[in-house]
């Protein structure tokens, strides 16, 4: 498994050995370059879902959850996401040249035709969700080669809305 | 069986319907069972398994659809409380608490309403007639024209002509607008007819009224809010201020009181104003008179929220008034039994709302599931949370998770705790914005006491970033806990120790998943 910190695109590989009831950070890389793994060792605790974190002799207290391959991850007054990659996976890489629902919610408004140029930051499409109005901008110049929904559709999170080219 | 402290009161009840969702409706069933009432919720389909449901000593399905059918749904709503004996109504805020025929109609079928008369509602509701009260009753006002324009918004001729009169940047606000949903800004004329396009759709989705006005935008002015308390023996006073300067788009996001910018003689002017906003439409109950406060020490009448506020908590800390035991005091036609005099203010509270947002993406609505909740707990810590452990958090209804208020002898001691108990919120599975309440508190404008509301939306976002994460020590823990298995489910109750000593399940430092059956 590869992590990556949210969608950072940097690829970790972790090597952890067990010393008794405990593990140890043994060796890490980055991008498929070794770096100098600093001391880390980690332990499980009688809470669940949380393990003794010792960071150059420091201890803390992480508190972990899975979502599919991923990890939520509580250190230090904070949540971060740790993404898990399978080998061959090619999620959390761009999909295309498509403009994606950033959430479930109904398509308000079609600002643009099919075939029209657009420059960058300019809205295409407005949806509504949670009572508020969300604009869909294109994130480049380009041409609009397809549009997937029209207005009073209903669309899920991640669906391609729009689709763009060169 | 009425309550000791309810008898002798000329409208006597004993269960009380509410008819909300989400945080404040726990906040306010758990104060009707505190007050020895009967507790009723009112739930839509979605909410079968929340917590507001589960702490309710009845709750009433409502008819699945939009909100339109459930939690707006009047006749429904008035149903359930007849179903269930309940001979009172508290509305919460949002959703019906601000709507003039609804108090009616609960009135009309002999449920006391928790809550003013239609009238008030009317009059405050209609921000036009409250502008013209206001004027009438010698409460400042924004300086500025005003114009309403028919609801089809096919000629924007009046609307352009008003708007030159006001001058740029303007707001635009729906008349039945609130909480940021139907107000636009304007900044310059030829985004005129956008916006008001944009401003009437999203009135007209969340309100179903399509009109609209404007105003002009003072900037860098605070939003201070006087609560005022009024009873129906003719007594009225206030619990001074809540400053809610910390916004984005309109949505508060940090609240205090104190506020750091009201001297004691503001305090005293601005109080007598809102007492007098409420005196002017004979209002009864618990209610909010909002101003903007210039730089210069000038305020002026925003508008009067004829309900109880999302951010009543720090008012009730700094005061020690439990203000839903007044509302149902007052609604019982009892006297508030609290003076003018009597009204003091201890130390400093601060209140962050906590969203199920991702500051790091403009704000986006998240939704997942919360595997992890683990709110904190101390001296000088509250939380009043609409969610628990295991909860699906859905496009459904408001992102807002929870309130977290913190109460401590300074300001600066305040603002330490925040810190603090942020650090110590544990919510996993769903993106909130903690991480960004802890950077806006720490944000040198917030510290100095020096917030106006366009801060967060005129700043660099970046301003308000996360520091580096520790990436090496995140995926070494992530890789550990893959490799240890603490894959398995722990949501809910099921999945918590039991403690050796005491046989309770759970955090001991956790309560508020905790059910009391």
């Amino acid at each position: 498994m590869k992590w990556s910190i949210g969608d950072n695109p940097e690829r970790f590989s972790v090597v952890m050995s067990n010393e008794g009831e405990s593990m140890s950070l043994s060796s890490l890389s980055s991008d498929g370059n070794e770096v100098a793994a600093p001391k880390i060792q980690i332990s499980s605790d009688d809470f669940p879902g949380r393990l003794v974190v010792v960071t150059e002799g420091t201890p803390k207290f992480a508190h972990v959850a899975r979502v599919g391959d991923d990890w939520w991850i509580h250190l230090d007054g904070r949540a971060h996401l740790v993404r898990g990659h399978e080998k061959g996976s090619t999620k959390g890489q761009e999909s295309g040249s498509g403009l994606t629902a950033p959430m479930p919610g109904t398509i308000q408004e079609v600002l643009v035709s099919e075939g029209q140029r657009v420059r960058e930051g300019q809205t295409l499409m407005v949806m509504e969700a949670m009572k508020m109005e969300h604009k869909i901008q294109a994130p480049r110049g380009g041409e609009v080669s397809l549009i997937h929904f029209e207005e009073g559709d209903r669309v899920d999170m991640g669906s391609v809305l729009i689709e763009l080219a060169d | 069986m009425f309550p000791d402290w309810m008898q002798g009161a000329p409208n006597q009840f004993d269960t009380v319907l509410v008819a909300n969702r989400g945080e404040i409706a726990v906040r306010v069933l758990r104060a009707v069972k505190e007050a020895g009432l009967r507790a009723v919720a009112v739930y839509s389909e979605p909410d079968s398994e929340s917590l507001h449901v589960e702490i309710a000593d009845e709750a009433i399905l409502l008819p699945e659809g939009p909100l339109s059918e459930n939690y707006l749904n009047q006749e429904a709503i008035i149903e359930a409380a007849k179903s269930s004996g309940s001979d009172a109504i508290h509305p919460g805020y949002g959703f019906l608490s601000e709507r003039a025929d609804f108090a009616r109609a609960v009135s009309a079928n002999d449920i006391v309403w928790v809550g003013p008369e239609a009238e008030s509602i009317e009059v405050m509701g209609d921000k036009i007639s409250a502008r013209s009260r206001m004027i009438s009753s010698g409460v400042p006002v924004i300086p500025g024209d005003e114009v309403s324009i028919p609801e089809d918004g096919a000629h924007l001729g009046p609307l352009a002509v008003a708007a030159a009169k006001v001058g740029y940047p303007l707001l635009l606000k729906a008349s039945a607008g609130g909480g940021g949903k139907g107000m636009r800004v304007v900044r310059e004329p030829k985004m005129l007819r956008t916006e008001y396009e944009a401003a009437a759709r999203e009135a007209a989705a969340a309100f179903g009224d399509g009109t609209v006005y404007v105003e002009r935008l003072l900037t860098g002015a605070r939003h201070v809010e006087i609560q005022v308390l009024a009873d129906s023996n003719g007594n009225c006073i206030h619990l001074n201020e809540r400053d809610c300067s910390l916004q984005r788009r309109h949505q508060k996001v940090i609240e205090e009181a104190p506020s750091p910018a009201v001297s004691s003689s503001v305090r005293e002017s601005m109080g007598k104003a809102a007492v007098m906003a409420a005196k002017a439409v004979n209002y009864v109950g618990a209610g909010t008179v909002e101003f903007l406060l210039s730089s210069k020490g000038e305020f002026y009448f925003l508008e009067m929220n004829t309900r109880l506020q999302v951010e009543h908590p720090v008012t009730e800390m700094i005061t020690g008034v439990d203000l839903v035991q007044k509302q149902l005091e007052i609604a019982a036609g009892l006297d508030m039994g609290i003076s003018q005099e009597e009204v003091t203010i201890s130390g400093h509270a601060i209140e962050a709302r906590i969203y199920a947002e991702d500051a790091t993406r403009g704000f986006l609505p998240a939704i997942g599931k919360l595997s992890t909740w683990i709110a904190p707990s101390g001296p000088g810590i509250r939380v009043d949370s609409g969610v628990r452990q295991g909860d699906e958090v859905t496009v459904n209804f408001d992102p807002m998770l929870a309130k977290l208020v913190v109460h401590a002898p300074t300001r600066k001691a305040a603002i330490r705790r925040l810190d603090s108990a942020l650090s110590n919120f544990v919510a996993l599975g769903v993106v909130t914005n903690i991480s960004f309440l802890r950077n806006a508190a720490s944000h040198s404008s917030f510290i100095s006491g020096n917030v106006t509301t366009d801060l967060l939306d005129s700043s660099d976002i970046s301003e308000f970033c996360d520091p580096e994460p520790p990436a090496q020590t995140l995926v070494s823990i992530a890789e550990a806990a893959l490799r240890m298995g603490l894959d398995k489910a722990h949501t809910g109750i099921s999945g918590n120790p039991v403690d050796e000593h005491t046989g309770h399940s759970g955090d001991p430092f956790r309560t508020l998943s905790r059910s009391y059956p």
